[in-house]
This record gives structure tokens, C-alpha cells and sequence, in this order.
């Protein structure tokens, strides 16, 4: 029987191997295959703050004027070769020159001004636009083909920081709708997009920088962690920027690296019970975080700000809470013999899979916090309606909640997380405190040191003295990468895959 | 068909025995439905007391045993292996099975009753009433069930009693169309369009001819559609929008477990075998009825007469 | 007459759908929170909303819809800014293809092993069909589907893990999608083809000396396919909006997957395209099955 199988199988390997059905691994060709976890909405240069969208277009497609140093966090140029304040509202960006779009027409301080036009427009939202100006409106102002100038409607201090996420596209563009074939100065171009199955880009000869090796790449789409990561492991892809803990088995080919999010539940720190510090210290202390790492790698850091060690602002000297169940509940009986209501139910509110088993976490944490005494209920949403319990107006500001939350902040400068998460008037803020805000207040204009340790002093403030979140950790993704690669994922892989980082091993 | 007279005349060996006896007796004749027979009432069992017993059990996390493998060396709660929060897995499906029980048993219930009840009006009745009621079904076929689910999660608020709701909505259509069919069917037979010309009155036509005719097809879909039901909520899970820790049923372990799948096969396993073990049991003892019922049918097969 | 009766109905109960999807649609909450960052303030969600025209009352947006759809005009995606229907009619090929191949090969494994069951009722090939049938049918399909790829493509290597292309691109999803309509129509046709079987005109055409396999497959399975077709004909409506994890699982680009993207994002334009779509599909199947029962039962047609 066991024999019959056998031949069975080996026929029917045969006859597939014959047609030539059987997709094979690549033979050595140069093109790479990236499996995204889902399918781009489109290929809008305004909307690449959208992971998916990025992934695709950023320094592949398009490339905006400055970049930042993963390693350094300092700005550099790119597409500008320098730039200088004039005034407290007004830049003056030099050009590269001999830089010309896919599509023949020359990068000048026109296609910079049309670029500015885009993310401006009012037909559609740009979430570049919205999430990383904050909303600021820029005016430009063309000095020569080579100089231009930015006037910001307020002081923008790190203006060259944010002009990072500006992608420079061709002035040929129309202005309807999400673009879906971008035209910019990058090293590839987009030669198809089949709606649903995958999107291919190819090597354009005529790139101002150095030729990258990669000459060309295949986008494919599949949600599920386990498919992408099998795609891997057959041949089928070459890399996938992100798969789960659970599916990283093979130290060969899975990568694990920072990828900048930070994880909290934020405490709804002016509602009873929680509007008492103690309660609030006594729920970081229960929960074990060294044995809840197995949930997200081990290689995750415990948290003690919202913010990671890249980050301008970060405070190295705040120790994370260590794991001491007695003391939580000595300070839960010691509320209690206050008249604090810590019998009253705290709802956690979390969000499917905003992170790798998200929900597994919420259900460790209910355990440990029931523990100590503590009654806490779970209620999961889907994203939309999560959204809702995010934003202020918050929809049941008298319930005393512990808001599951994720946060990165690339461009590694604080003032992109201290304002709307802490300061009283943040609309992300479950904190009202007089010291936070001065402190902010005093930071956001500011520059250099003074900005810095100011930064420094509200995380401080926020975890020692506050105890606005529940920590948890500066988290870790896992990416799985066919050997034949030769790539290592930084910190920006969240958000971009630059293909031209992509090398191949010498085959043996 | 030698199946079938058998179980017949097990049963005319015994007309002075109870119902219950006769009932027994024929079960004893059919090996498969007792084996179902008795998978049942342990699972009722279980429903009711299991909780009591092990509840504590199934929500204690235990790192140390995450995703610990099947074995007999831990104890008897660690027999299925851990979860991957270290809870004991034999605890959870044996806790989970009440849950996943009542979101099951309660959905059918409610679909086949509400789908049938319609059907039967739709069928007998015919005209304009037939056109509205087929048309709102058809409305809601064409409604998607993760649409509904999303609504009424929203609306509502996520917990077991909406998510009932959803799985029922979805479910009514294939009761509503088959009891029409059959009812049209059944309508034009001779007995029954004799009864109507004797002056029976429309309930008793519905109730003594008509529905016996249409149970077993009922019954023998509500079967199939236990599990569908199940399978459904865990597919819901899968999507984000089923069953909210900390409640829990087999198909959200499923869901869960299978991102575990190359690496810890056991949670998702056993959680999937005792819904396809429940599922089959379901089955055999509603095909088990459908022939110990069978007398009925012969007296209508005797009954009509029907030609191609 | 009476198609013209059905027609109305038919458009009155298409309408009534519209009507629904639209209102619900708008009860699963404000897209500004899915469109907009996290820090948006209130001030750029009004301004969203007045962009979209989400800031009428609802029945002038409901009225501006309709004037849209008389138009030929359904919608812009919110997500992707471009025309709703263009999007639904891309995806909804690759569903239908997909469903249509997995029940003709559910019905058609349905009858041939349904009615080998049938003839022997409690017997062992009985038992066998039913077991695997119904265990095959009350196994979830994620889990099966992420089995099989584990063994099929990582494994062994025979077949690719997913995406849409030739012939082997096709045989994981369809064996997934079969499971279920294979189990429940099984079932269902043995239920009804044992009833056939022991009803007088089979036993007459037994008496005329009729041979077995015509007897089962033309005589008793035409009797018995009332039933069948109706099982099979939710089951179609069912999968032709819900071949949803099949989609997801295998990236295959299909309406389903899209109807579930649209909900979650509350991309309302192209929910409402999707299920335009799709319920054109099933009341044009509806109508189909009417004629079938008709076409099976003459009775039907006094009743």
C-alpha cells in the first residue's frame, strides 16, 4: 500500500516536472519576488506614508528631496544637495541637477513646486499630507531651475525632516484620483499592474545615481503569514517584510530586527479607578513581561516611552518597570483602603491583529491583572471601530479603559509623538498634566540640546512620575529572505523596501 | 434496503415494549448511531458539568507549558499538549464546549424554525404572499454574511448573542427554500389534495400530512448545518469578526491554532476533531431517525399513488 | 404574465437590497477615522466628510445614489480613487470561474457518491461515503487550506502555494472550496435518492426488469433532485459572496476578498458595487433554479 503511494507520487511528480508545470525556483536570474501582506489601494506618491504603498514606491519609484540616516538619524541629501533656513517660516533647497523622471521630463525646482501642488490638492486626502505636516501648508516659490524656496504657514524647525516623506514626482502626472502607474526620479519603473494578482517594476538605464544590481522585481499580495512565509521557502518569493514569530522557524533565513513600534495600552488616566496613580503602578507591575516576550520574539525590548533609542528625544536613564505581582497587589489593597473603587470592571480595548497576536496578549495580561485583584473585560474591534475610542471626542469618556495601542515614529524626531499622545490638548491624550505640556511647549520650537533633554524630561515625567501607559515593549519584526539574497532588514523596512539594498550571493 | 427491514422488524419483534424501549432497541441494531448515541450524551455531560469541574484550568496562562506537546508525563490536563498561552488544551475543549454548543444549537434552532415556519407559508399558501416571502430570502442571499456579521457586531456590540444573530440570518434561506419546494411538492399529492377537498382544516394539513413529508429533508440539512454553523464562526474568527476573547469556542481555537500549524499542530487539531467527531455523530443519528421513523413513510408511500 | 410578475419582483426586490446595503453600510460607522491619521483633528474630519459628501443628511445622500446609479454613475472608491464598479467587475470573474468549477465538481461527486450510498443505506460503502464526505465538510477550510499548502507545496514541492495561473494554480483552492458543497450535497442527495428509491414507481420499473444503474441514475435521481437543487442553489449564493477564505488564504483576486477589504475599510462605493454585482449573479441563478424546478416537476407549475 505504502509502496503504491509511493510510485503514485513519484508518477505524478514526474508528469508535472515533464510539462513543465511545476513552477521552479529561479533559475539565476536577477529579478527578485517581494510578498506584501496585501495589495497596495494604489500607487499614489502623496499616500506613501501607507506601509503598503511605500513598500512599492519609495526610493524604488519616487525619491523625495532629503532622506535620513538609518544609522545616524541625522538628514542627508538626496534629491537636494543642500539646503539652508532663510527665516523662522522659510527654506531654500539647492537641486540636483542632470536628474530627469522616468518619463523624460527634467527634475527642476517646477517639478518640486508641481510635487508640493500634489500633496496639497483638495480633490482627495493626502495622508502624507495630513499625518506627516501636520496639516501645515507649505507655499513654493521657484528661484531658478535649480533653487527653491518653501514658506511654511508656521516655524517648522525640522523642516528638512520632514520634507523626507515628500516623494518628487513627474509634472506630467494628472491630478485625478490615486495615481496607479507613478512616474518619479527613482531607479525602477513600473511596467505593469495586473488589478488583484501583482504589480512588476524594471531597471531604467537612464538613473542619475549608481546602477542597482536588482533589474527588476514582482510585488505579490497574500495576507495570510504562513503562505507568505511558504512562498519563501519554496522558491516561489524572495522575500516577505514581515511574517509572525510563530512562523519564523528557520534561523537560515528569517531575520528578526527593530522595526521601530512601540506598544502601550494607554490608561484612561482621569477616569476612576485609574485616575489613581497606585492603581495605575500596580498594573505595570503585575504583568510578567520577560514571559509574555514568547508572544512577540524574544528579541523585543521592554518599553519605558513611546519612543525607541533612534528617536531624538529618547530618554536612555528611565529603567522599564520590572515584574513584581506582591507589590501590585500591596498598592491595589493600599487604593483600596483609600476609597478607591478598584473593584469597578476596566475595559481593555483592543484591535484585531494590530500587531502579532494581539488578542493572545490582552488575554495574558486579563489573567495577571485578575491576579492582583484587578477585574478587567476585553473587548476587540476591528480597526475602523477602534479608531473611534483613539480620537478625542473619546465616545464613552466615563469609561475607565486601557486603549491598546501601537506607535512608530520614523523620522525620529519626539515632537512626532509628545504632542497628540501626551499634552492635554493631544487628540490621541488620555494625560492632562500642567509639567507635560510646559515641557512640550518648551521642546517644539526649540533646537539642539535644549529640545532634546526637554523631550527627555517628559518621558521621564510620563513614566516615573505619571504612569500614563501600561509599557510594553519596543517591538521586533521578522522577515524571511531566500538565501540567494543578500539583504538584511533596517529599521525602515516597515515602511519601504529599497531594492537597490538588494545584492546576490555568489552561487556556489 | 435489507438495513431498513431489519430495523423494521426489530421493531414489530417488539410492539408491547415502551416507546423508549423500542426506541433503545433499535439503536442497539445499529452500531454507528449508538457509538453517535453515545458521543452525544457524553458531550452533554460534559456541557453541563465539565465547566464546574476544570473551569479554573482552562484560563490559568502558564508560560513554561506554551505550546507544550501532547503527553501523558505532565498530568492528565496536559494530555492534548498546552496552548499557546500554556493553558491546558483538554481543559479548554471541554470548557469551550458549552459555548460553541450553545452558539451551534441555538442558530440552527432558530434558522430552521423561522425558515421553516415561512417555507410552509410560502409553499401552502402560494400567490402573492409566496412572491414577497421568496423574494426578501433572495434579498438576503444576496446580502453578504460578513456585511450582516459587521453590522450587527457594530450596532450591537460583539458578544454570543449577536453573533447567534448573524449565524441565523445567514442560515434561514437554505430551510426557506426547501420547505417551499417540498411543501409544492407535497401539496399535489393526491392524499394531501384529498384531505383539502374532505375539509380538513389548514392546519391539520400542514401539521399531519404535509410536515412529515418535509422534517427529514429539514433534519437532514439542520445536521449538516450544525457543523456549517460552527465552521462559519470559526471562519468569522479567522476574519477578526467572530467570537471576543476571553469567551472562546472550538472554531476560535481553530482560528488561533493555525497560526501554529508548522510548529504546534495540537491547537489547532483537537479543537478541529471535536467539532468534525460532533458533527459526524450529529449526522448518523439523523440518519438513524429518518429510518426508525420509517413506518410513516411507508404509510404515505402506501398511501399515494405516483407516477413519473 | 407570470414573467412579467417575476420581473417586477424581481428589480422590487433588487431594489430593496440597494436600499439595505445602503443604509447598513453607513451604520458600521465614519470612514474619516480609516481615511485620516491617527492625530487628525475634528476640524479635518469635517472637512473630509464634506469632501465625500458624507455631511447630508442621509436621505440626500441616498438620493444623490440613486440619481448616480439611473446615471450608470456608482461610485468613486474611497481607497483607491477610481471608478467602484470598475473594481468589482475586475474581481468578479475570478470568483465566478472558481465557484462555477468547484460546484460542478461538488454536484458531480454529490450524485455519483450520494447515489452509490443510497442504494445501500447503513451499509459499509454507505458509511464509508458518509464518513468522508461529512468529515471533509465539517473541517474548517483555513485549516485545510494552510495544511495542504504545508504538505503539497512546502513538503513535496508538487504545486505552487497560491496565486492565480495555470492548471496547477487551481487544484488546492477547488479542493478546499469542494469540501464543504461536497459533504452537504452528498448528503443530501442520498437522503432524498433513499426515499426515491423506495417509492412505487421505482419498484414498478424494478418489476418491468429495468437495469440498476438506469433505474438509480435516471428514474429515482430525477425524482430526487428537487431537494438537491435547492441545497445546491444556496450553496452557489452562498459561495458566490463567501468564497471569502479561499480568496484570502490563496491571494486569489476575487470578489469575496474585495467585499471584505470594502467592509472593513467602509470604502461604502465599492461595497455597494460588489453586492450589485453579486446579486444580479444570484437572482439570475434564482431564476434559473425556478426554471429547473419547473423543468424537473410539471406539478410545480399548477401549484
Amino acid at each position: 500500500m505504502k509502496k503504491g503511494k509511493t510510485y503514485l507520487a513519484a508518477g505524478i511528480s514526474g508528469l508535472l516536472a515533464v510539462a513543465g508545470l511545476v513552477p521552479h525556483a529561479h533559475a539565476a536570474n536577477e529579478t527578485v519576488t517581494v510578498v506584501l501582506p496585501e495589495e497596495p489601494p494604489s500607487l499614489e506618491p502623496c499616500e506613501s506614508k501607507h506601509s503598503s504603498v511605500g513598500r512599492v514606491l519609495i526610493q524604488n519609484i519616487t525619491e523625495p528631496l532629503t532622506v535620513i540616516d538609518p544609522q545616524t538619524g541625522e538628514v542627508k541629501p538626496e534629491l537636494a544637495t543642500r539646503w539652508e533656513q532663510t527665516a523662522p517660516d522659510a527654506w531654500r533647497f539647492y537641486l540636483r541637477e542632470g536628474v530627469k523622471f522616468s518619463d523624460g521630463a527634467p527634475f527642476d525646482a517646477k517639478a518640486v513646486a508641481a510635487s508640493i501642488e500634489r500633496l496639497q490638492r483638495t480633490d482627495m486626502t493626502c495622508n502624507t499630507k495630513q499625518q506627516t505636516l501636520g496639516g501645515v501648508d507649505i507655499k513654493t516659490n521657484v528661484v531658478n531651475d535649480y533653487v527653491v524656496e518653501f514658506k511654511t504657514s508656521k516655524p517648522i524647525p525640522i523642516f528638512p525632516t520632514m520634507m523626507t516623506v515628500v516623494q518628487m514626482s513627474s509634472p506630467n502626472m494628472t491630478l485625478s484620483g490615486a495615481s496607479r502607474n507613478p512616474i518619479g526620479t527613482g531607479p525602477y519603473v513600473i511596467t505593469a499592474w495586473n488589478a488583484g494578482t501583482d504589480i512588476t517594476v524594471e531597471r531604467r538605464d537612464d538613473y542619475w545615481g549608481e546602477k542597482p544590481v536588482v533589474s527588476g522585481a514582482r510585488y505579490v499580495w497574500r495576507s495570510e503569514s504562513a503562505l507568505r512565509a511558504a512562498m519563501v521557502a519554496t522558491g516561489e518569493a524572495d522575500l516577505t517584510p514581515i511574517i509572525s514569530v510563530a512562523d519564523a522557524d528557520n534561523p537560515e533565513t528569517d531575520l528578526s530586527y527593530p522595526n521601530g513600534e512601540t506598544t502601550r495600552l494607554r490608561i484612561s488616566t482621569m477616569v476612576p479607578p485609574l485616575d489613581d496613580k497606585r492603581v495605575r503602578l500596580a498594573l505595570n507591575l503585575a504583568i510578567d513581561r520577560e514571559g509574555l516576550k514568547v508572544l512577540f520574539g524574544e528579541g523585543a525590548q521592554l518599553s519605558e516611552q513611546l519612543v525607541g533609542p533612534n528617536v531624538n528625544g529618547f530618554n536612555p536613564d528611565i529603567k522599564p518597570f520590572a515584574y513584581d505581582p506582591e507589590k501590585a497587589k500591596q498598592l491595589v489593597a493600599e487604593a483600596k483602603a483609600d476609597g478607591v473603587p478598584v473593584d469597578k470592571a476596566i475595559t481593555i480595548i483592543g484591535r484585531n491583529e494590530i500587531y502579532v497576536n494581539a488578542g493572545e496578549a490582552l488575554e495574558a495580561m486579563q489573567a495577571m491583572w485578575s491576579e492582583i485583584g484587578l477585574n478587567t473585560q476585553i473587548r476587540m474591534f476591528d480597526t475602523g471601530n477602534w479608531l473611534r475610542y483613539q480620537n478625542k471626542p473619546f465616545p464613552e469618556p466615563d469609561m475607565a479603559n486601557l486603549h491598546q495601542d501601537q506607535h512608530d515614529n520614523l523620522l525620529g524626531d519626539a515632537t512626532f509623538t509628545t504632542f497628540n499622545k501626551y499634552d492635554t490638548e493631544g487628540v490621541n491624550s488620555a494625560v492632562s498634566d500642567k509639567r507635560v505640556d510646559d515641557l512640550i511647549a518648551k521642546a517644539e520650537p526649540a533646537t539642539g540640546e535644549t529640545r532634546t533633554k526637554a523631550f527627555q524630561e517628559a518621558f521621564a515625567l510620563l513614566h516615573d512620575d505619571i504612569v500614563a501607559d501600561v509599557y510594553m515593549y519596543h517591538m521586533v519584526g521578522y522577515t524571511r529572505v531566500n538565501p540567494r539574497l543578500d539583504w538584511r532588514p533596517t529599521l525602515a523596512t516597515n515602511s519601504e523596501i529599497d531594492l537597490s539594498s538588494i545584492r546576490f550571493r555568489a552561487s556556489e | 434496503m435489507t438495513y431498513l427491514t431489519e430495523s423494521t422488524k426489530v421493531m414489530k419483534s417488539a410492539p408491547q415494549r415502551s416507546r423508549f424501549g423500542t426506541a433503545l432497541s433499535l439503536l442497539w441494531a445499529d452500531k454507528f448511531a449508538m457509538f453517535a448515541a453515545l458521543f452525544l450524551i457524553l458531550l452533554a455531560i460534559t456541557c453541563m458539568v465539565g465547566p464546574l469541574l476544570i473551569g479554573k484550568a482552562a484560563s490559568g496562562i502558564n508560560f513554561a507549558g506554551r505550546n507544550a506537546p501532547p503527553s501523558f508525563d505532565k498530568g492528565f490536563l496536559y494530555i492534548l499538549g498546552g496552548d499557546n498561552l500554556g493553558r491546558s488544551l483538554l481543559a479548554r475543549i471541554i470548557v469551550g464546549a458549552q459555548t460553541t454548543m450553545a452558539v451551534a444549537i441555538t442558530a440552527v434552532a432558530a434558522s430552521v424554525i423561522v425558515g421553516a415556519l415561512l417555507g410552509l407559508v410560502a409553499g401552502y399558501r402560494g400567490g402573492l404572499v409566496s412572491d414577497v416571502i421568496m423574494r426578501v430570502t433572495d434579498m438576503i442571499m444576496s446580502f453578504p454574511s460578513m456585511l450582516t456579521a459587521l453590522v450587527v457586531l457594530y450596532v450591537l456590540g460583539p458578544s454570543v448573542s449577536n453573533l447567534v444573530i448573524v449565524l441565523a440570518i445567514t442560515r434561514i434561506p437554505v430551510y426557506l427554500r426547501t420547505t417551499r419546494a417540498e411543501v409544492m411538492e407535497a401539496r399535489s399529492r393526491v392524499f394531501v389534495t384529498a384531505a383539502i377537498a374532505m375539509g380538513a382544516s389548514h392546519a391539520r394539513v400542514i401539521f399531519k400530512h404535509i410536515l412529515p413529508i418535509v422534517l427529514p429533508t429539514l433534519l437532514t440539512i439542520a445536521a449538516v448545518d450544525f457543523a456549517a454553523v460552527i465552521i462559519t464562526e470559526s471562519g468569522l474568527s479567522f476574519l477578526g469578526l467572530g467570537i471576543q476573547a476571553p469567551d472562546f469556542t472550538w472554531g476560535s481555537m481553530v482560528a488561533t491554532g493555525r497560526n501554529y500549524i508548522a510548529s504546534a499542530w495540537w491547537l489547532s487539531f483537537w479543537p478541529g476533531l471535536a467539532i468534525t467527531l460532533t458533527a459526524l455523530s450529529l449526522n448518523i443519528l439523523a440518519s438513524w431517525l429518518r429510518i426508525a421513523t420509517d413506518p410513516q413513510q411507508r404509510w404515505r408511500l402506501e398511501g399515494g399513488h405516483n407516477h413519473d | 404574465m407570470r414573467f412579467f410578475k417575476r420581473s417586477l419582483f424581481t428589480l422590487l426586490s433588487m431594489a430593496g437590497l440597494l436600499l439595505l446595503v445602503f443604509f447598513l453600510s453607513r451604520m458600521t460607522g465614519d470612514p474619516s477615522y480609516l481615511f485620516l491619521p491617527l492625530d487628525a483633528s475634528a476640524a479635518d474630519r469635517a472637512a473630509f466628510s464634506q469632501l465625500h459628501g458624507f455631511d447630508d443628511p442621509i436621505y440626500v445622500q441616498f438620493g444623490r445614489y440613486v440619481v448616480d446609479l439611473l446615471n450608470l454613475d456608482f461610485g468613486t472608491s474611497l481607497s483607491q480613487q477610481r471608478s467602484a464598479m470598475d473594481i468589482a467587475l475586475e474581481a468578479f470573474p475570478h470568483t465566478l470561474t472558481l465557484v462555477s468549477m468547484a460546484l460542478a465538481i461538488a454536484f458531480a461527486g454529490a450524485i455519483l457518491f450520494g447515489s452509490l450510498a443510497a442504494r445501500k443505506p447503513g451499509g459499509m460503502i454507505d458509511r464509508l461515503i458518509s464518513i468522508l464526505s461529512l468529515t471533509g465538510a465539517s473541517t474548517p477550510d483555513f485549516w485545510v487550506a494552510i495544511i495542504l499548502v504545508l504538505i503539497f507545496a512546502v513538503s513535496l514541492g508538487w504545486l505552487p502555494t497560491s496565486g492565480v495561473g495555470g492548471p496547477l494554480y487551481w487544484i488546492i483552492p477547488l479542493f478546499v472550496l469542494v469540501l464543504r458543497p461536497f459533504g452537504l450535497l452528498g448528503q443530501v442527495v442520498r437522503g432524498s435518492m433513499i426515499n426515491a428509491l423506495s417509492s412505487p414507481y421505482v419498484k414498478t420499473a424494478y418489476a418491468k426488469g429495468a437495469s440498476e444503474q438506469k433505474i438509480i441514475f435516471v428514474h429515482a435521481l430525477r425524482n430526487s433532485m428537487l431537494p438537491v437543487i435547492t441545497v445546491a442553489g444556496d450553496l452557489a449564493a452562498n459561495l458566490l459572496n463567501g468564497a471569502v477564505i479561499v480568496e484570502t488564504v490563496f491571494g486569489w483576486p476575487g470578489i469575496g476578498r474585495l467585499m471584505i477589504d470594502a467592509i472593513m475599510q467602509r470604502d461604502f462605493a465599492v461595497i455597494q458595487a460588489s453586492i450589485l454585482v453579486t446579486a444580479c449573479a444570484i437572482l439570475i441563478l434564482n431564476i434559473l433554479l425556478d426554471i429547473a424546478y419547473v423543468v424537473l416537476d410539471p406539478r410545480v407549475r399548477h401549484a
